[in-house]
């Protein structure tokens, strides 16, 4: 039986962040994870969990959907 | 680089430096010279420490640092137990087989010394392949 591709989470954090005008040690800092972790996010090979995308949505002010993206 | 993977890179080489030392120290300390090489792991616990100690109020440690470490950490004693598993049965097979139906306590020495080296090199490298990968990702 064929096996359901997993899901990828893509996401727009780097372009938020550099609206904002935003470092990425500061972003690291104000959601709680080292610089290497949204390095990591912009690159889109680390999905994070639910409650770091939800402290990054609450920085950028913004939906959870509006910065998460589901690419099934 | 963050501190985990400076563990991490610290693990896979402090491992592999124990297991070269106590093999060249062989021809001189002989049986004695496992436990005086292998004494170079308390290296790991040490620059760990030195790594992970705490910067003002940045994080140091985040989720995904905790999230390699707890995969890296399965396949490291995985990996051990597997071989410890395999050597034992060898050397039971082998006290058999040569009829001395006895295991030399130099030989377990061995054998438990290259466990723990297994297990942080391999914890290490297992680590150091998941930040490359998730580095190179995009």
């Amino acid at each position: 039986m064929p096996r359901k591709k997993e899901p990828t989470l893509s996401n727009c954090i780097r372009d938020l962040r550099t609206t904002s005008a935003m470092t990425q040690q500061e972003l690291a800092d104000q959601v709680g994870v080292t610089r290497q972790t949204i390095v990591a996010l912009e690159g889109g090979a680390y999905t994070p969990s639910l409650a770091l995308a939800l402290r990054i949505a609450r920085v950028f002010g913004k939906k959870t959907d509006d910065v998460f993206q589901l690419d099934e | 680089m963050n501190a985990m993977e400076k563990v991490g890179w610290t693990e896979l080489i402090v491992s592999i430096v124990a297991v070269a030392v106590a093999t060249l120290l062989v021809p001189w300390l002989g049986s004695q010279a496992s436990g005086s090489a292998f004494s170079l792991l308390a290296l790991i616990g040490l620059l760990s420490y030195v790594f992970m100690r705490p910067r003002g109020d940045r994080i140091v440690i985040d989720e995904r640092d905790r999230e390699i470490a707890k995969k890296a950490t399965s396949v490291g004693v995985g990996t051990a137990w597997f071989t410890l598993s395999a050597a034992v049965a060898r050397a039971t097979v082998w006290a058999s087989y040569s009829n001395t139906h006895a295991v030399s306590t130099v030989f377990l020495n061995w054998l438990i010394w290259v466990q723990f080296a297994i297990c942080f090199g391999v914890k290490g490298l297992a680590s150091v392949v998941m930040y490359r990968r998730q580095r190179h990702a995009s």
